[in-house]
């Protein structure tokens, strides 16, 4: 039975339309250990049937270690969503519910290479000197979470000192643990720094200012 | 089973001149862009979230919007309406509205991307929930003080919590936080509560809340361990330590009127409408909560977004001729 029903797949054509270059889709899973591998995997092989300049390639976590440091992978299941370059946008655990959003999203920048980033942050961005790893803790039924993810996607799409992952903390409770996360979205600057909730464009560059 | 829901911001054309832009995509909102949709006006909803639907995203289950003998959960309802208009061709535009220029034949609305032009514009941007005011509680935000318990509930299993208020909102999300946490106090700075009878028979018949009637938060003690709020009876002037791992705060809304400040009437802080869901300013009209009036529910709201749409349908066809 298809994960996606009847009425979303016709939507995701019609959204896929409008890609321009491929995208692969590469996803890190395996056969065990996993809650959601076997979904996500089912829901990429729907996806990429979805529109013939979109694909998606497997790899076992377990045993493909060249693609996981060359993509720098780190839990599963992750993607990776990988168009003319590596822009560092991943996805960790299953981009179910709102999320499914943030991946469309994510695919349709990396096709089209359409953003939407004002030009305070093109300006930051442009003169970004150190590295900044966005991580958005979400959960799939959080309706406020994918502005946060899609943002910070934009800005890993725009700057190559950016990377961005999408994390589905229910599917990783020891990370909720570690930083603490009881609301979602809630993103990490560099490992350090926290903004609540789904920051508008201006205060999550001003809280990377702070953090850098 | 999973579900995946897709909610792609329209790609709209900020050269165009629009029949109505709507601000807000609450129930007032979508109501009305179905309606302004179906008279074929060109309309364009300007909407901050992902996903439209307003406060309705926020709560749990609806079960005062007739048409649904069951209760309908909120973000279903939301999405529904967002459907049956999108099917008439309205166009949502996720963008945040930074500043309106209502006054003139050509009204302006400004994102931080674009600036669109309508012939008329229907506000209906709704109301965020209500602060208590406590030293910390933003810094806490999503971090043990939330405005949302279909968003934050699921965090706290097992846990203690406070949900502070004595309405509607603060009765029915404390039913929902129940499912999870493991004791829930809800503390209510009187001893009568503005709730519904019904929800005030089911929250008494919940053992695991308790009801602290005549009490004010304090302060809250976050950075101590364990996590604690101090509290007062405002009857015997008595404080107490109550620990808790979280608190919810649900004391009504505040209504969304920043955007027109200096340019827009308003009465008790929210938008004056005149009939017709006019407001003191020509083509514009406003729709919601973020209307002044008695009673703001979802059954008010979609009835003000039908009577705004059809307003602002007669003006234009009336401007035309």
């Amino acid at each position: 039975m298809p994960i996606l029903d009847d009425k979303v797949m016709q939507e995701v054509k019609k959204a896929l339309e409008k890609m321009q270059k491929p995208v692969t889709l590469e996803l890190f899973s395996q056969s065990f250990e996993c809650g959601y591998c076997k979904e996500t995997h089912q829901l990429l092989e729907e996806l990429s049937a979805a529109n013939p300049l979109l694909s998606m390639k497997l790899h076992q976590f377990e045993s493909d270690a060249d693609a996981v440091k060359q993509f720098g992978i780190d839990k599963i299941p992750a993607i990776a969503v990988i168009g003319e370059k590596d822009y560092g946008i991943r996805f960790y655990g299953i981009p179910a519910g709102y999320e499914f959003s943030s991946l469309l999203s994510a695919i349709l920048l990396v096709s089209t290479g359409i953003y939407k980033l004002t030009t305070e942050t093109k300006a930051f961005l442009d003169n970004l000197k150190k590295p900044v790893h966005l991580q958005i803790f979400v959960t799939p039924t959080c309706p406020y979470c994918p502005p946060a993810v899609m943002l910070a996607h934009q800005m890993a799409f725009y700057s190559e000192k950016v990377k961005a992952d999408m994390v589905e903390i229910s599917e990783f409770p020891h990370l909720a643990q570690k930083y603490s996360v009881q609301g979602v979205p809630r993103t990490t600057i560099n490992e350090k720094w926290f903004v609540e909730g789904a920051a508008p464009e201006a205060m999550l560059i001003a809280k990377i200012k702070e953090s850098l | 089973m999973l579900d995946f829901n897709l909610n792609l911001s329209a790609t709209a054309d900020p050269s165009e001149l629009y029949d109505v832009i709507i601000i807000g995509g609450g129930p007032a909102g979508l109501t009305a862009g179905l309606y302004a949709a179906r008279y074929k006006l060109k309309t364009l909803m300007m909407e901050k979230e992902m996903v439209p639907g307003g406060q309705l995203i926020a709560t749990q289950w609806v079960e005062n919007y007739p048409g649904f003998p069951e209760p309908v959960l909120g973000q279903k309802l939301a999405k529904d309406m967002e459907e049956q208009a999108k099917l008439f061709g309205l166009e949502i535009m996720r963008e945040d509205v930074e500043s309106v220029q209502l006054s003139g034949e050509i009204k302006e609305v400004k994102t931080p991307y674009n600036t669109w032009k309508a012939k008329t514009i229907l506000i209906a941007t709704g109301s965020s929930p209500r602060k208590l005011g406590l030293a910390d509680e933003a810094k806490y935000a999503g971090n043990g003080v939330s405005y949302c318990a279909t968003c934050d509930g699921p965090f706290y299993p097992d846990k203690v919590v406070a949900v502070v208020g004595g309405g509607n909102s603060a009765f029915e999300e404390a039913l929902f936080i129940a499912k999870y946490a493991r004791k829930l106090y809800l503390i209510h700075r009187s001893d009568s509560f503005t709730a519904d009878s019904i929800l005030q028979e089911r929250v008494k018949a919940e053992p695991k809340i308790e009801l602290i009637p005549n009490t004010v938060v304090e302060s809250l003690a976050f950075a101590e361990n364990p996590r604690h709020l101090m509290i007062k009876n405002i009857v015997s002037n008595k404080e107490s330590k109550l620990t808790v791992d979280g608190i919810f705060i649900f004391i009504g809304s505040i209504p969304n009127t920043g955007l027109f400040d200096g340019q827009l009437e308003l009465e008790n802080g929210y938008i004056k409408s005149y009939p017709d869901n006019a407001t003191s300013i020509e083509g514009v009209w406003v729709a919601g909560d973020v209307q002044e009036k008695k009673l703001r529910q979802v059954a008010t709201a979609v009835g003000d977004g039908a009577n705004a749409a059809h307003a602002i349908n007669s003006y234009l066809l009336h401007r035309q001729a």
